[in-house]
């Protein structure tokens, strides 16, 4: 049984901390990472709080494969109500904190309250500490780790930076410089609490039984099913191979989604990635090293990821790599989440050059685009205004029709008219436009199902949501395509039970459902599952996607079938007899 | 004689070699319990790499007082019941990869469990210079 059945609980407001038995009920029907952060969440928060005021709560939650030999097991799940939606929101942080907190004894921390002033968190096994972070406050991410390392040693630390402490709704979280928990402005939460860092050192051990047994077992899998042709692009190039996949069938976000096609992809595809390339890098127990420590002229970054190279790239006219990584650091620093900063910066683009809004700042521009995440992340000048995100700038300035994000959280870089279950998804995603939930472009713009058909998509999006749920719960990788069943039979030895592939598929579901009644509690419903007006309207002009848009009835055709199929009425809220199927 | 030799520029940084270890040896998952030392972390001069493993060097064997570890058919063997704790193998170990316990030390058995987990070919168990 990997689970340490130790909760730790930490009040910010009154300086104390103390232990409590994990829910061992609610472990057994939600996992750990993912589900069970939204389990404590759903019945820990009163309905309708603040997201940036003390009532809100911060879980950095593990899952039972955490700090074990399992490959691709190293994720966090950080979660609280999102500051940038008003939904739900979960996270996924790769790096080496989850076994650390682990190996210090915990399946989870929860933070709760306000501190008066700026504290760290500081967790060596049953020692927990809340410190001044008055030196640290008004600092980067990147020297925050480094001050903390000179004082602790070889501690793993999530940190934010003045993203985080100016309270914006695209500021993150980050650990070992260049690792997020990136969206929905959940490092705006620790911000809010006067949190500037967690840092965790565990010196013990986990336990299980035959414990040679399974890891010979483990090291067969992971040569026969981790690293094999279906995950290994991870390591020959990771993310940045899909640029000219995406470009190549027209949905590379570009020029803030006006085209699906950039003309000078060449200049940020893994080509030119890897010709920068210093060295692999891993999450803890990861063979597959996704990751890609990188040098460009006076710049380097461990990156930047395929969402970075399109938002900050070819969605901002930016077709130069040195300036893409260099954005790239400096959003890690400050810790914004690149995906919706690229949005804000391209958005604000598009309004100047329409003359909507003059924000001093065109596609293309380099000079200007490198002054960006500061000038966002610490409220200067113009920043100020992009620090609001793109619905409130649109709110404000105009241009809601082509302001590309769904319940406030800015899209990821997969055009929807040239691959519409993705349109579905990101519209019936839990935390607004996010890829992580279901990515089913890998099988219509990327494989073989038809794109530009409404027919099935409902299906496809549901079973996606659904495992990776499981996935992030367990928690294994996205990066490993892990079968339930090869998760249940993993599960099994871990829990010591008979974990079932069926059972996996349930918990799934209760999962997404639960992330939904969350959701249907704070009001949402029906109208907020939709997508901007320029994807039903706009046709694009360039490449395989020319001339495609999603039109709005198929749109909603997919819609209604997706909330039948979920067992949802016509205005998506979850109906009494599913929730009793799911024991919600 | 073999031993284990690190390979720093095809290291990732994942310590499965650390749990391999410790699975092996001590029947846990710890990666501070395992009998060898590799780290892949930022400093503010970028990335460092850096990794020490058992080359059979015998500082230990030379220095231990009571012959609580020998060498034996090219590995490290440790007699639990000669050991005082006097810790003196584990001050001497040039590459720090002796472990102490609440009771005795570990030492590396060049068991390879390490090499064999190891994704990239990072860690070899190959000719050391004698």
């Amino acid at each position: 049984m990997t689970y340490t059945n130790k909760i730790l609980r930490v009040n910010l407001t009154s300086g104390q901390s103390t232990t409590e038995p994990l829910n061992k009920d609610w472990a057994r029907e939600y996992l750990g990472g993912k589900g069970l952060s939204i389990k404590y969440l759903y019945e820990e928060l009163k309905p309708g709080i603040d997201p940036l005021s003390a009532e809100n709560k911060l879980i950095l939650m593990t899952g039972p494969t955490a700090g074990t030999i399992v490959p691709n097991s190293g994720k966090l799940a950080i979660a609280a109500k999102s500051p940038a939606t008003g939904t739900i929101l979960d996270c996924s942080i790769g790096g080496h904190f989850s076994p650390e907190l682990k190996f210090a004894g915990y399946d989870a921390v929860i933070i709760e309250g306000k501190a008066k002033d700026p504290v760290f968190l500081y967790i060596e096994d049953e020692k927990v500490e809340l410190l001044s972070a008055a030196d640290l406050w008004g600092k980067g991410a990147h020297e925050t780790e480094h001050l903390l390392a000179d004082q602790l040693g070889d501690v793993i630390t999530l940190a934010i930076g003045q993203a985080g402490e100016n309270l914006l709704p695209m500021a993150c979280i980050s650990s070992e410089l260049y690792r997020q928990a990136g969206r929905g402005g959940i490092g705006a939460v620790m911000g809010s609490k006067n949190l500037k860092a967690v840092s965790v050192r565990g010196t013990g051990g986990i336990k299980i039984a035959d414990i040679r047994k399974f890891s010979a077992a483990m090291n067969k899998i992971k040569r026969e099913d981790t690293m094999t042709d279906d995950n290994m692009w991870t390591y020959t190039d990771g993310t940045p191979m899909i640029v000219d996949l995406s470009h190549s069938t027209g949905i590379l976000p570009t020029r803030n989604f006006q085209e699906g096609t950039f003309d000078q992809f060449e200049n940020i595809n893994s080509d030119a990635v890897k010709s920068a390339l210093k060295a692999k890098k891993a999450c803890f127990a990861c063979p597959l090293a996704c990751s890609n420590y990188v040098k460009k002229g006076k710049t380097e970054v461990e990156g930047p990821e395929y969402e970075t190279l399109a938002l900050c790239g070819s969605n901002c006219g930016i077709g130069d790599l040195e300036a893409v990584i260099e954005f790239n650091r400096l959003c890690d620093d400050h810790c914004l989440d690149t995906i919706s900063t690229g949005n804000v910066v391209a958005f604000a683009m598009e309004l100047t050059e329409k003359g909507i809004h003059d924000f001093g700042i065109r596609f293309g521009d380099i000079e200007k685009f490198l002054t960006m995440p500061t000038m966002i992340a610490t409220k200067q000048g113009t920043g100020a205004e992009l620090a609001m995100g793109v619905k409130k700038m649109a709110a404000k300035y105009g241009g809601k029709d082509f302001a590309m994000e769904v319940k406030g959280l800015e899209i990821p870089g997969y055009e929807p008219r040239g691959s519409w279950a993705m349109g579905l998804a990101y519209a019936t995603s839990d935390r607004g436009a996010c890829h992580m939930r279901a990515w089913p472009v890998a099988v219509e713009a990327f494989g073989d199902v038809d794109p530009f058909t409404s027919e099935g998509k409902a299906e496809l999006v549901i079973g996606m949501q659904d495992d990776n749920s499981v996935k992030f719960s367990a928690i294994f990788c996205d990066c490993w395509a892990i079968s339930n069943e090869r998760m249940a039979e993993i599960l099994s030895m871990l829990l010591e039970r008979e974990v079932t592939a069926a059972e996996l598929t349930t918990i799934g579901e209760r999962i997404y459902n639960l992330a939904h009644l969350f959701n249907e509690r704070e009001g949402f419903d029906r109208k907020d599952d939709n997508l901007p007006a320029r994807i039903h309207n706009e046709k694009l002009t360039t490449g395989a996607t020319e001339g495609k848009l999603l039109p709005k009835a198929e749109y909603e055709k997919m819609l209604t079938e997706y909330y039948k199929l979920r067992g949802w009425d016509e205005n998506g809220k979850i109906t009494a007899e599913k929730k009793k199927a799911l024991n919600l | 004689l073999k031993a284990l030799v690190f390979h720093a520029e095809k290291c990732i940084g994942c310590k499965l070699c650390h749990l391999a270890c410790s699975a092996q040896n001590e029947g846990e998952f710890n990666p501070r319990l395992a009998r060898l030392k590799i780290t892949s972390s930022y400093n503010r001069e970028g990335l460092f790499v850096k990794g020490q493993t058992c080359d059979l060097c015998l500082a230990c064997v030379e220095a231990c007082p009571e012959d609580a570890i020998i060498e034996k058919n090219g590995r490290l063997a440790f007699i639990a019941d000669l050991c005082t704790d006097c810790g003196i193998c584990v001050d001497i170990c040039p590459h720090q990869v002796i472990v102490k316990k609440t009771k005795g030390v570990g030492v590396c058995v060049q068991c390879q469990s390490c090499a064999n987990w190891c994704p990239t070919e990072a860690l070899t168990f190959e000719e050391v210079k004698k």
